[in-house]
């Protein structure tokens, strides 16, 4: 992040820019929570203290902290969290288990390569959200459709860049690796794999944000539980504090898988960009 | 997506005599491989067939075969009430994507080249951009009404952030000898962004439109899904609601159809638009 803030064709003239350039990494932290808590005092003294805004549509900040209150003391966080929770890591396992291997089988065999490929990204394309009245109408009202909107939504950004991975891992690496008498499973192991893992661990954190909205999506129109249940409710009743409390809950279960993927990634394969 | 996108596609960075020939290689072989996916679609269609109008392994309520669907797809393109839908779909979905275009790629330009901006405002649009705003969904539908508003707000909302993003990387990575040489030629202010900034910001820009347009989708159908008035997404949950599966796999089929044309229309203005830069360095975010 700071790395990217430093960076550009349009620095070093001076000014404000330059200096904020400039800081070191503590600095450029300490400024950034200045800004966050400069935005939420704003954001509360417009739609709470002055009321520019109606606070049902957009609540401020402490109304929010309120509602996650209200959440946890009504038992109603505790008692749709972990459906939710449960549906999540069920269909992101299936979609783990289900996109590797055939992430990997696409990129060492052509011929499945050319016939999943074009299948693969068809369905990609298609935002998961157009087959959640299909899966709702096959497995029901309830768990059944979340998980398969969450692997269906999470299966593809795995597989794709496996096979992505495989298909561009840089052939004079390979060709070296021939020179030095590498059989194929010597190959696998030492060239395909290592170069496949930074977009396999791509793919995750793709594959968790996409989750996310699948999980959302399908808890929001088809199921009486789980946090997205939990948002439409207090949004229909008015509750909108509820409702952003529910989906702050969301986001944090969204950016803090996120950095699980990242710190296995250090952890498994530290040789890659994020790894490192 | 971004980044795998030309790896179905045969890239064609520059157009020199030296990439036209193994192109045309490709090509060839490519052509087997067509066949033998056609080959591979119809024997699971078949499959499909025999498993439940032949063998009646599946109950045809639950999973009617390719050929019931089929019917239902020919009879949707001669119903009028489709057509309403689809219009008033794609309309809104088209008002909320310019909207976005527009917002997305200005703001997405200041950020980018201001490091004041950067500073002050790309961490909250990262924040804002990772957040699952599908969920903001039954908000705007409770602000904006059951209508058309409350779509369109959706689908600038979701589409909006990725081209915010996308155009911002872009114009960071711009590279700085072209802006010197910009700047020795006299271009500065306005001019330097048009004629400097813009073009090589363009391709990051399309692969963020491209991102947006797919979560647009998303949410004019959820949008319709949540609020019932008309639309796609309404036909198709309706559909599925009264259990009829063969109009209601039809349905899914148009829409995808609808996503795979959008999506191939955005790479192909990026092959227009912006033919000298190779897909592949253009990752973009994701």
């Amino acid at each position: 992040m700071s790395a990217f803030l430093a960076s550009g064709p349009n620095l070093g003239r001076g000014g404000i820019g330059a200096w904020l350039a400039g800081l070191s990494s503590a600095g450029k932290a300490g400024v950034l929570a200045i800004e966050v808590v400069v935005m939420l005092v704003i954001w509360q003294l417009v739609v709470g203290v002055f009321g520019w805004i109606n606070p049902v549509f957009f609540p401020p900040p402490l109304a929010i902290a309120q509602g996650f209150g209200e959440l946890v003391s009504s038992g109603v966080l505790a008692a749709n969290l972990p459906i939710s929770l449960q549906a999540w890591l069920i269909g992101f396992a299936l979609a783990v288990v289900i996109g590797i291997p055939l992430g990997l089988l696409m990129g060492s065999v052509l011929p499945v390569d050319r016939v999943v490929g074009p299948i693969a990204w068809t369905i990609y394309a298609t935002p998961s959200i157009a087959y959640q009245p299909l899966a709702k109408a096959w497995f029901g009202f309830g768990i059944g459709p979340v998980i398969f909107l969450v692997t269906i939504s999470a299966v593809f950004p795995i597989l794709l860049n496996i096979a992505a991975g495989m298909r561009t891992t840089n052939t004079s690496i390979i060709r070296a690796g021939r020179v030095y008498g590498a059989n194929r499973m010597q190959l696998y192991r030492s060239v395909y794999l290592p170069s496949t893992v930074p977009f396999l661990f791509a793919g995750l954190r793709q594959a968790v944000v996409l989750a996310t909205i699948g999980m959302v999506v399908a808890e929001l129109s088809g199921s009486s539980s789980g946090m997205g249940a939990v948002i439409i409710r207090a949004a229909n009743t008015y509750q909108t504090d509820q409702a952003f409390a529910a989906i702050a809950v969301v986001v944090v279960w969204s950016v803090g898988m996120t950095q699980v993927v990242t710190l296995v990634e250090r952890w498994v394969a530290p040789w890659t960009r994020k790894g490192r | 997506m971004d980044e795998e996108g030309p790896l179905m596609t045969v890239t064609s960075a520059t157009g020199t005599m030296r990439i036209v020939r193994p192109r045309r290689a490709i090509r060839a072989g490519e052509g087997k491989w067509t066949l033998l996916l056609i080959a591979v679609v119809l024997a699971i269609l078949l499959i499909w067939e025999a498993a439940v109008s032949w063998l009646q392994l599946v109950p045809a309520a639950f999973l009617p075969p390719p050929t019931a669907v089929f019917a239902s797809f020919l009879e949707l393109l001669v119903r009028p009430d489709f057509w309403t839908a689809f219009w008033y779909s794609l309309q809104n979905l088209a008002i909320g994507l310019v909207l976005a275009i527009i917002v997305g790629v200005v703001v997405g330009l200041a950020v980018g080249w201001s490091a004041v901006l950067r500073f002050t405002v790309a961490p909250f649009l990262w924040l804002l951009y990772s957040t699952p705003k599908v969920a903001l969904a039954p908000l705007f539908i409770l602000v904006l009404g059951l209508g058309s508003e409350s779509k369109i707000a959706l689908v600038f909302l979701l589409a909006v952030f990725p081209i915010i993003l996308n155009t911002m990387e872009g114009a960071v990575t711009v590279s700085t000898s072209l802006v010197n040489a910009g700047r020795v030629y006299g271009v500065n202010g306005i001019a330097l962004g048009w004629k400097v900034i813009f073009p090589a910001t363009l391709p990051y820009s399309l692969a963020g439109i491209q991102r947006g347009a797919a979560l647009g989708f998303t949410g004019e159908v959820l949008g319709e899904f949540l609020g019932g008035t008309g639309g796609l997404g309404h036909m198709l949950e309706f559909a599925a609601y009264q259990f009829e599966m063969a109009e209601a796999i039809a349905m899914v089929i148009v829409m995808v159809i609808i996503a795979n044309l959008t999506l191939g229309l955005i790479s192909l203005l990026r092959k227009r638009l912006a033919p000298w830069y190779d897909d592949r360095k253009v990752a973009g975010v994701s």
